[in-house]
């Protein structure tokens, strides 16, 4: 292949303006499906894998077996009992019940529900270390806050839990207690956790006397040198032992926070790869386009085969002219798609970061980029193949006598 | 004698058209020799144009054999054919046949691409042939931007890119008007002159064909008539 061929075929699509507009749009729509959904994908493996960097991958959880976020299932708990006895177990270092019910929330004379989170205050930074979350406004719980609350990030907007935002130093009615609201936690980047209330352990006892000692779910951390995942399988069947249940129908799982995040990733991972098998049916369509594009090109393009057969290009000449234009179809369309597929992103994260969801943000490496570009030329290139062999397989005679 | 440039012997060319066989060609003769001008003519039908396309090289005889400079070459494949052409013989078309996205000059460089010539040997000899036509201040213009005569010009430049030993001109005056195409015709014959080019001009014209030094006069598909003019 040579500069010059790509010039020729350069000038070729720009010469037929319309019709090779129309085919990069075609290919171009795909491309920034694809560029746009991959981004987000990798934008939240980046997340998740920085969240296990966070948190530690020495964490582990119990919690109820089921559907639904750990501790809301109000028939589970895991009881004080449960937990010293876990506690005994080699390997564990950490362990701690974290108490975890909707409540009634008012607040300037608006109620809703919401999860509230009684922390053992002993326990504190290693909750905070699990969620990965630091206070940003006010100041962490402390011992002896019977009366007081820390919030999740979202209760500060306006308009968005409770109409008014929430100050520090305002006062909430939790099922009509009225606690002081101390600090505020960052943002977690989704609605669910960033709406969490936080109390002391002591007071949620007083707030729901009946869940006294039922803990929602239970983090613990392995000790040093000791395989979360081995732990995990020990805890889980000496636990059954110690509860009597039978293997197969415990009513608790234990994980590890790796394991979670692996089960989250492979969630998103596969509605990706739906979202990204959808995008790969317009490629398809796009191919077939290009494809079509190419073949009317020949046809209308025939004479001039002709002439540059007959002043020496031979077959594989004609062959890579065509291929090469082809491809170009499809990388330039690749460059508008990576251009519109970016800012689609950015939308994209912007408008989820606007919903709450601020964890969705997208991320792109350089190898997306340009694997993206390699895939738009490869597309064209190979949609290009068959017209262009029939191209180069014209008789110069035939060719040059076409009208 | 002069050595022999393109020879065909004994050349046959047969078309299926549907279930009936066609004999373009029926035992043509043909010698052309180094640095000659040689007319061919004869009326439509008559295998003029079947005859031209297997002097150019751009097809094989269905039978007989055809030597380019004793080569014999009516066995190549399309692709050794390609290379031959480009390096042996430069094309004139009627038509101009320039191809319409390229400017004259890379029109010109064109052919120069095929055998694999350097960029900076391209361009050095597109733009002493784009001067040998006197189009200079015309080079960087796509041939839809230039007059019949002007293209024609670009094509004989394009014909001598890769320095070929044949000009092979099919009716090259066709499209002309007579001052242009008188024009062309000089040209033609003082490449012969001075470049001891080999000139085979095609043409239907009795008075074009008298400026070459002899006339093959084709009628089903064999020579008829073969006249030597003196100048």
């Amino acid at each position: 292949m040579n500069i010059y061929e790509i010039k020729y075929a350069l000038q070729n699509l720009g010469k037929r303006k319309l019709r090779s507009g129309l085919t990069i749009l075609s290919i171009l729509i795909g491309i920034t499906a694809i560029f746009a959904l991959l981004s987000f994908g990798i934008g939240m493996q980046n997340y998740v894998d920085t969240l296990a960097d966070e948190a530690g991958r020495d964490k582990l959880f119990i919690q109820a077996k089921g559907i639904g976020a750990p501790g809301t299932d109000e028939n589970f708990f895991l009881s004080k009992e449960d937990i010293d006895f876990v506690k005994k177990i080699k390997g564990v270092n950490e362990i701690v019940g974290m108490y975890f019910k909707a409540a009634e929330i008012r607040f300037s004379e608006q109620k809703r529900f919401y999860f509230v989170m009684g922390v053992d205050i002993d326990a504190l930074e290693f909750v905070e270390e699990t969620f990965s979350i630091e206070i940003i406004k006010g100041r962490q719980l402390k011992k002896g806050d019977i009366d007081k609350a820390v919030l999740g990030y979202n209760y500060q907007l306006e308009d968005n839990l409770f109409k008014k935002p929430i100050r520090l130093g305002d006062k909430i009615e939790i099922n009509g207690n009225k606690f002081e609201v101390v600090g505020f936690y960052e943002e977690i980047g989704n609605p669910q956790d960033d709406t969490n209330i936080y109390i002391s352990s002591q007071a949620f006892e007083q707030l729901f006397p009946d869940s006294k000692d039922k803990f929602g779910f239970v983090m613990m951390s392995a000790q040093k040198g000791v395989l979360p995942s081995e732990l995990a399988e020990k805890i889980e069947e000496r636990l059954r032992k110690f509860k009597d249940q039978e293997e197969g129908k415990e009513n608790f799982f234990v994980q590890t926070f790796e394991d979670a995040l692996a089960t989250f990733t492979t969630i998103i991972n596969v509605i990706n790869g739906v979202l990204v098998l959808i995008a790969f049916i317009s490629v398809i369509v796009a191919f077939v386009n290009i494809m079509n594009t190419m073949y009317t090109s020949i046809i209308e393009r025939t004479k001039e085969i002709g002439v540059m057969k007959a002043i020496g290009a031979r077959n594989s000449d004609i062959l890579i002219i065509f291929v090469v234009e082809a491809g170009l179809i499809g990388l330039v369309g690749g460059i508008l798609g990576v251009a519109l597929g970016y800012v689609v992103a950015g939308l994209g994260g912007s408008f989820a970061a606007a919903s709450g969801f601020a964890l969705l943000k997208p991320s792109y490496p350089i190898s997306l980029v340009l694997g993206c570009l390699l895939f738009s030329f490869l597309v064209g290139s190979a949609a290009g193949f068959f017209p262009a062999r029939r191209a180069s397989r014209l008789k110069p005679v035939d060719a040059l006598r076409y009208e | 004698m002069k050595k022999s440039l393109i020879k065909l012997e004994k050349v046959w060319k047969v078309y299926r058209m549907g279930h009936v066989e066609v004999n373009a060609l029926q035992g043509l003769n043909l010698d052309i020799r180094e640095a000659e001008f040689v007319a061919i003519m004869g009326p439509s039908g008559s295998g003029k144009s079947t005859a031209v396309n297997l002097i150019g090289c751009l097809d094989v005889p269905t039978r007989g054999r055809v030597f380019l400079e004793e080569h014999d070459i009516s066995k190549l494949e399309e692709s050794e054919l390609a290379q031959i052409r480009g390096r042996k013989i430069g094309f004139i078309f009627q038509q101009f046949n320039l191809v319409p996205t390229l400017t004259a000059i890379e029109n010109v460089m064109l052919p120069m691409i095929f055998q694999g010539t350097p960029e900076e040997e391209r361009i050095k000899k597109g733009k002493e042939l784009i001067k040998l036509v006197e189009l200079q201040d015309r080079m960087e213009h796509k041939p839809s931007e230039l007059s019949g005569g002007q293209q024609q010009r670009v094509a004989i430049a394009r014909a001598l890119a890769n320095d070929p030993e044949v000009i092979l001109a099919d009716e090259p005056t066709g499209n002309l008007d007579s001052k242009t195409g008188a024009n062309v015709l000089d040209f033609l014959d003082e490449l012969h002159k001075k470049e001891k080019k080999t000139i085979i001009l095609v043409t239907h014209d009795q008075a074009l064909a008298k400026v070459a030094e002899r006339t093959e006069f084709l009628k089903d598909g064999k020579i008829v008539k073969t006249t030597s003019n003196r100048h």
